[in-house]
């Protein structure tokens, strides 16, 4: 029996991922269409981030690694597939053959196989996710301290990426590749069938991650972020709950990449910089941490608007300064993002009082407590 | 023994640098649990500063030092009022506020001075190189490691030997009791804040003749200063010097071992592991709850 509020966000969600499907019947430009798909793409990273974010309380600034991992799984078997131009033995890739490399490493020959990549891409970063969770929260490590490690992780894995350039391509990354095909169906990048793709893949993670937060694993997760200790000392295993929604967000950031290798029809180390990984971190404050939707709707807001901005005369230089005055003002004036902008709006004008979440009350005894603790 | 030697000097170089830059971070992480993330943006402002005031106004770097120092100052103050005042009780989001105004700070910049690089000439009396031991060094770098321990001094001495820093450090210790005392809490704040701004204005000062200045130079050093921060303890001066030449030295020796990109990954790797075993920092001997 699912409670009104679930019901609630059922249906919103439902709307949301609705309106994303209709969208293709008002669009008639493959040019805007591949732009769109770009911004699902991102909004589903953000979303994955919200998870272990707003959720767990686990704040990861290397959110792009996963993310990364997945896009160059994909590139590498999409690279194998071309008919290389520039071929050394057995089809090099062109930038091995730059390198002087003689035969293929060992690790891109299972990427011929194309359920291998795409299992590759999800399960890659979530292997990675789970050595460094496990490594982090089996010493308790929590806060700042998080956000430090997987910001150093992720600089580690981008400068040997870079630095490796005889097997990722280095700053360049992997160029010229072939398009998907999968069951039959060829999967162009200017064309409604990959928006449709990435749409399906967005829904279906959108309702696994609701499915999560709804489920009492989600629960225990919402209480660990409040208060940790407490949880623990109720004898709940915290490392491994806050390890499995890690894993959970970093699959879905995974799957993100390869779609964004499909897309863009590249890969490269920018995938997995410093500066997406926080720009990740921007969307998901704007649109809401605490909120899945919020998330999405986030990113697709932040990214659509920076498209924009940067290509409109009038804000062709100031739109970063835009972009940065509204996060300075998002931080401030709306903790919670845009997603708790509703609830504040009905709570003042509404009339109708808005039911306290339960997060929210959590925090305030947290806060409460902290103070009597003299914290 | 001379090729040791050299290698030490470059090492206490490298560290030198990064305690400079590290330093206004420590002040204001560590005593008002603050992550600056436009830290690096304060830095860039200060190297702009030191080539603004040569470009424009013929100063040349010694003299526009206090400038600069004094300008970056006032802006901190003015950030600490405007908008990290009203987030102490969400240290996270600070990190998240800062960063929005580094950006912004990166772009009014470019909008302004320009995105292309630019250079800021040695102070001539710097230009020559100096014989230590028979080693060759250049006199700026000499004169870099110098400022290094000079600012470190001087911030000790004004937290340690001051009345506001006496202030500062019971502000940090317990903020309601300092208030019932008497104390200005959030006056002592600002100026703390202005304080660790005004250090790193000052840093960019001093590394633009090494390095050249751009609106992104600030990203890759507020990275460095942040693990600098971390290794050595949050709340301790001490630490943030013994960790910044302990990293100098750890970077130059790695990378004469193997290249630079390796060498900051290795160093990368250590600190990840470090933070796991020892959160508290590697010199901090007694952590307060």
């Amino acid at each position: 029996m699912m409670s009104k509020r679930t019901m609630r966000q059922v249906f919103v969600y439902g709307a949301v991922c609705l309106a994303i499907f209709l969208l293709p019947m008002l669009i008639n430009d493959d040019f805007l269409l591949n732009r769109f798909a770009r911004y699902l793409v991102l909004a589903m990273v953000s979303m994955a981030l919200a998870l272990s974010w707003g959720y767990a309380g686990i704040l990861n600034l290397g959110q792009a690694m996963s993310f990364g991992l997945g896009s160059y799984c994909m590139a590498m078997a999409l690279k194998l597939r071309t008919i290389p131009v520039h071929t050394g033995s057995e089809g090099l890739p062109d930038f091995m053959v730059w390198n002087n490399v003689e035969a293929l490493p060992w690790f891109w020959k299972p990427f011929y196989s194309m359920p291998f990549a795409i299992a590759a891409g999800i399960i890659g970063p979530m292997i990675v996710s789970a050595i460094l969770a496990w490594f982090m929260f089996r010493g308790r490590v929590t806060g700042v301290y998080v956000a430090i490690i997987t910001l150093a992780t992720l600089v580690v894995v981008n400068l040997v990426i870079i630095d490796q350039q005889w097997a990722t391509g280095g700053f360049n990354g992997i160029t010229d590749l072939a398009q998907l095909e999968l069951f039959g169906i060829t999967f162009d990048a200017y064309s409604a069938t990959t928006y449709y793709l990435i749409a399906i893949c967005l829904t279906v993670c959108l309702f696994l991650a609701l499915a999560v937060t709804k489920s009492k694993a989600g629960l225990i997760l919402q209480a660990i972020r409040d208060q940790e200790d407490r949880v623990r000392f109720f004898g709940y295993d915290v490392a491994l709950f806050k390890t499995m929604v890690f894993c959970i967000s970093a699959g879905i950031a995974g799957l993100a990449g390869m779609l964004y290798t499909i897309v863009m029809e590249f890969a490269s180390p920018t995938f997995l910089g410093v500066q997406l990984s926080l720009s990740i971190v921007i969307w998901c404050a704007v649109g809401g941490r605490q909120s899945l939707v919020g998330a999405l709707l986030g990113a697709i807001l932040v990214a659509g608007m920076q498209g924009a901005l940067s290509e409109s005369e009038v804000f062709l230089d100031t739109w970063t300064l835009v972009m940065g005055a509204l996060f300075v003002l998002v931080v401030l004036f709306l903790p919670n993002g845009i997603a708790s902008l509703g609830e504040k709006l009905t709570e003042k004008f509404g009339g109708r009082r808005a039911t306290p979440e339960p997060a929210k009350r959590g925090n305030s005894i947290a806060r409460s407590t902290k103070l009597a603790e003299g914290k | 023994m001379e090729f040791l030697f050299e290698q030490f000097i470059t090492g206490l170089s490298i560290g030198s640098i990064l305690l400079i830059v590290a330093l206004g971070l420590s002040i204001i992480y560590g005593s008002m649990g603050v992550i600056n993330m436009a830290h690096g943006e304060f830095i860039m402002l200060g190297a702009y500063g030191a080539w603004a005031l040569k470009a424009y106004a013929g100063i040349s770097l010694f003299p526009s030092l206090i400038i600069i120092f004094i300008a970056t100052a006032l802006l901190g103050a003015l950030i600490e009022r405007g908008v990290i005042r009203y987030l102490y009780r969400r240290p996270i989001d600070t990190i998240l506020a800062t960063w929005g105004i580094g950006v912004m700070l990166q772009q009014l910049v470019r909008l302004t001075a320009g995105g292309e690089l630019r250079y800021v000439e040695m102070p001539p009396s710097l230009a020559a190189t100096v014989d230590i031991f028979g080693v060759d060094v250049s006199a700026y770098r000499v004169f870099i490691i110098i400022a290094g321990a000079a600012l470190f001094a001087a911030t000790w001495m004004l937290v340690n030997k001051t009345t506001v820093g006496m202030q500062l450090r019971a502000v940090v210790q317990d903020r309601s009791i300092a208030t019932a005392f008497g104390i200005n809490a959030s006056t002592i704040y600002t100026g703390t804040f202005a304080y660790g701004a005004g250090l790193a204005g000052l840093a960019g000062a001093l590394v633009a003749p090494l390095k050249s200045v751009s609106p992104e130079m600030g990203t890759g050093y507020v990275v460095d200063a942040f693990f600098v921060v971390v290794l050595g303890g949050v709340q301790s001066l001490f630490g943030t010097v013994a960790s910044s030449v302990l990293l100098g030295q750890l970077s130059g020796v790695l990378a004469y071992w193997q290249n630079d990109t390796v060498a900051k990954a290795l160093v990368l790797v250590g600190i990840v592991i470090l933070i796991r075993f020892r959160p508290q920092g590697l010199f901090v001997t007694r952590v307060r709850t």
